[in-house]
């Protein structure tokens, strides 16, 4: 099969997934009825007979009196045009939450991806080349037990450790609340703490050459970085363990010691990359446990990006800001997925035939 | 020893009474050789152990009402404790003391006495959980697989969709709509877990209606329904089973997380590790570490026993794996 073919057929499959998120997202709003889907356009503060004018606006451009499959397509033409409702925890579009939270949270994960690869393909490695050493069972004993802590306990255990106790790192916030005050307001939004133009703090900053504060903001996703990779990388380091130890029964690792390749040169040239390989398809894995895992270490060190947005606005009753997350995070997860499958298809292509 | 067992697990559905006696003898011996899945077995008896003392006697433990937090002689007495910050764990208070979040200033309620209160509960709502979800994932998994055509495209797609939301977020999601409460806490995992099971039940269903002896049943005349439920449901089952034992594990961890960040309203705390640890949450910055960290020290030691008994059960059904 060709790859545009490939290509197109995975495309094609991604139409009811899309179609199937959006009505459960949908549905979820609407199950008990038009309250939850209403809250969120309508003031709180508002009552009477303005109040019920602006229902009987929302009910007729959103045809709350039509059949239900009627109003999906009303519900998702406004998502297609931007109106995903108000959030009452910003007290403002949810679209401009995202905004403001995103930018934040993609870099948490892309430094605690980064983190999770360069600490798990080392000791995956060299746990299955020393297969039964002390080191080996070392990684074993501690790789099982960190897959069997609840996500919570890893991030508040760094944060209680490196943080609150020994204070070897900062361990709330985006940045040292004592420098707010000084952050120039003409980049930063002192109600909402945002940032102006990335709204991530250490890139603002350091793009306005504001030295102390860029350091300061660099510092405080570190812990929080830390926690989502140590999350992680026990499940990383055990496939990797694992298809490094499939790939040294090879015959060509075989053939390769055999013809006097150095040691480590088989496992680092003939063995690693193509273990790493088969660990690629578990990226899925790892997008979907970054952003998961983020709501909860981003709530613990509150980090202000869309994990810790979410948990705020569940807790504070926001259903603009969930649904949207919830619909969010899973466009996020269906795009990755496909970029990756792709991908995967175009670096094997025995994967096409399948 | 291992040629005998080779295969022969997946054809449990045939297997004549003798013949099923021997093999529990071989699997149980194949586990009981398994050292750590041994350690992980007693763990987990303990922890049942504790579950059911709590549920019959909770006298025998010193517990005295199982379902709320705040134990009743504490209720009466709320005086004596005031003003007592929580206590470090002691030869007295075995892990120490925490604090009841709306009673400011109270901090003797006893962590082991309520952390054994807790794991009745944690452990109820995980098989609860893994159960209804395994039951029904795998039931819509083996029609889905045995129809196939349309009604296995839908399900699959169906599947995609809950996997296309990570699920913490899902589940908080859900739980959004349907309210704060533990049973809801319990259905939304039900949600997000169940198509899990559809996608393994169809691909066990798939391996095992190639197989000969569900040809033979099609050819003697059995119907679609004797074929799914008495031939392939049974092989199906025994693997879903360890599936499930691992969840078992897995799951506490994710509701227990979800209990963490607040899922409960705070107003309706009931005993479980998650909320315990959440109650903690505000007093283990101040020193007050065993707040949080023993009962995620509780969970991690159950996920961890079940994590290794359900290794040594995999080992058990899966020839292959044995080493």
């Amino acid at each position: 099969m060709k790859l545009w073919i490939y290509v197109v057929r995975r495309l094609i499959l991604l139409l009811p997934t899309l179609i199937g998120l959006t009505f459960l997202v949908f549905a979820l709003e609407r199950i008990g009825g038009t309250t939850l889907f209403l809250a969120q356009y309508i003031d709180p503060h508002l009552t009477g007979t303005a109040r019920q004018a602006l229902i009987d606006q929302l009910t007729q451009r959103f045809h709350l009196n039509d059949p239900v499959y009627v109003q999906y397509f009303y519900w998702l033409g406004a998502i297609f045009q931007g109106d995903w409702g108000t959030s009452t925890t910003i007290r403002q579009p949810v679209v401009t939450g995202f905004l403001w939270f995103m930018p934040n949270t993609i870099m948490l994960t892309l430094i605690a991806s980064v983190l999770t690869w360069i600490i798990s393909v080392p000791i995956g490695v060299y746990s299955a080349a020393r297969r039964d050493s002390i080191l080996d069972q070392g990684v074993r004993v501690a790789t099982f037990t960190l897959y069997s802590m609840p996500l919570f306990l890893i991030g508040f255990g760094l944060f209680l450790t490196l943080g609150a106790a020994w204070h070897i790192l900062p361990y709330q916030f985006n940045v040292d609340l004592a420098l707010l005050p000084s952050i120039p307001r003409a980049w930063f939004d002192d109600t909402n703490s945002v940032s102006y133009p990335t709204h991530i703090l250490a890139l603002d900053a350091f793009l306005h050459g504001d030295w102390p504060i860029a350091w300061n903001a660099f510092l405080h996703v570190i812990l929080p970085a830390l926690a989502l990779a140590l999350a992680l990388l026990a499940g990383i380091i055990r496939i990797l363990r694992a298809s490094m130890l499939e790939v040294l029964e090879q015959d060509y690792v075989r053939l390769a010691r055999a013809k006097g390749v150095p040691e480590r040169t088989v496992n680092n040239f003939h063995a690693k990359k193509n273990a790493l390989l088969p660990t690629v398809t578990s990226f899925g894995y790892l997008v979907s446990g970054l952003f998961g895992g983020a709501v909860v270490i981003e709530y613990i060190f509150t980090f202000k990006g869309i994990g810790w947005w979410t948990t705020f606005a569940f807790l504070r009753g926001d259903v603009g800001a969930v649904m949207g997350s919830t619909l969010v995070f899973g466009l996020i997860l269906v795009v990755t997925t496909l970029i990756l499958d792709i991908l995967y298809a175009f670096l094997d292509p025995r994967i096409r035939y399948e | 020893m291992a040629t005998i067992a080779e295969g022969r697990p997946l054809m449990v559905g045939v297997a004549e009474g003798s013949a099923r006696f021997d093999e529990l003898k071989l699997s149980a011996r194949v586990f009981f050789a398994n050292k750590t899945a041994v350690a992980g077995l007693v763990i987990f008896l303990v922890f049942v152990g504790d579950a059911l003392l709590v549920q019959i006697a909770p006298g025998v433990l010193g517990v005295s009402d199982p379902n709320s937090v705040i134990p009743p002689e504490l209720q009466a007495n709320l005086e004596n404790c005031s003003g007592t910050p929580p206590e470090a764990p002691s030869l007295g208070h075995l892990f120490g003391t925490t604090q009841y979040p709306g009673l400011s200033g109270i901090g003797c309620i006893d962590l082991l006495q309520l952390t054994m209160k807790a794991i009745r509960i944690d452990i109820a709502i995980s098989f609860f959980i893994v159960l209804v979800g395994a039951a029904i994932g795998t039931l819509i998994g083996v029609v889905s697989g045995y129809f196939g055509r349309w009604f296995d495209e839908v399900v699959m797609r169906v599947t995609d969709v809950f996997f296309s939301v990570p699920f913490l977020i899902l589940a908080l999601a859900v739980g959004f709509v349907i309210g704060r409460t533990l049973f809801n806490m319990a259905l939304a995992l039900i949600i997000i877990w169940w198509p899990l099971y559809a996608r393994y039940g169809r691909s066990l269903t798939l391996t095992t209606k190639e197989a000969t002896f569900i040809e033979s049943a099609r050819a003697a005349g059995s119907g679609r329904l004797k074929i799914m439920f008495r031939h392939i449901l049974p092989n199906v089952v025994p693997p879903v089973l360890v599936q499930i034992s691992l969840d078992v594990g897995t799951v506490i961890l994710i509701f227990s997380t979800l209990a963490f960040i607040g899922f409960l309203p705070s107003n309706a705390l009931v005993p479980e590790l998650g909320v315990i640890a959440n109650i903690g949450l505000d007093l283990a910055p101040f020193g007050y570490w065993w707040t949080v960290i023993v009962p995620g020290a509780v969970i991690t030691l159950f996920a961890l026993a079940v994590n290794l008994m359900g290794d040594g059960l995999r080992d058990v059904i899966d020839p292959r794996r044995r080493s």
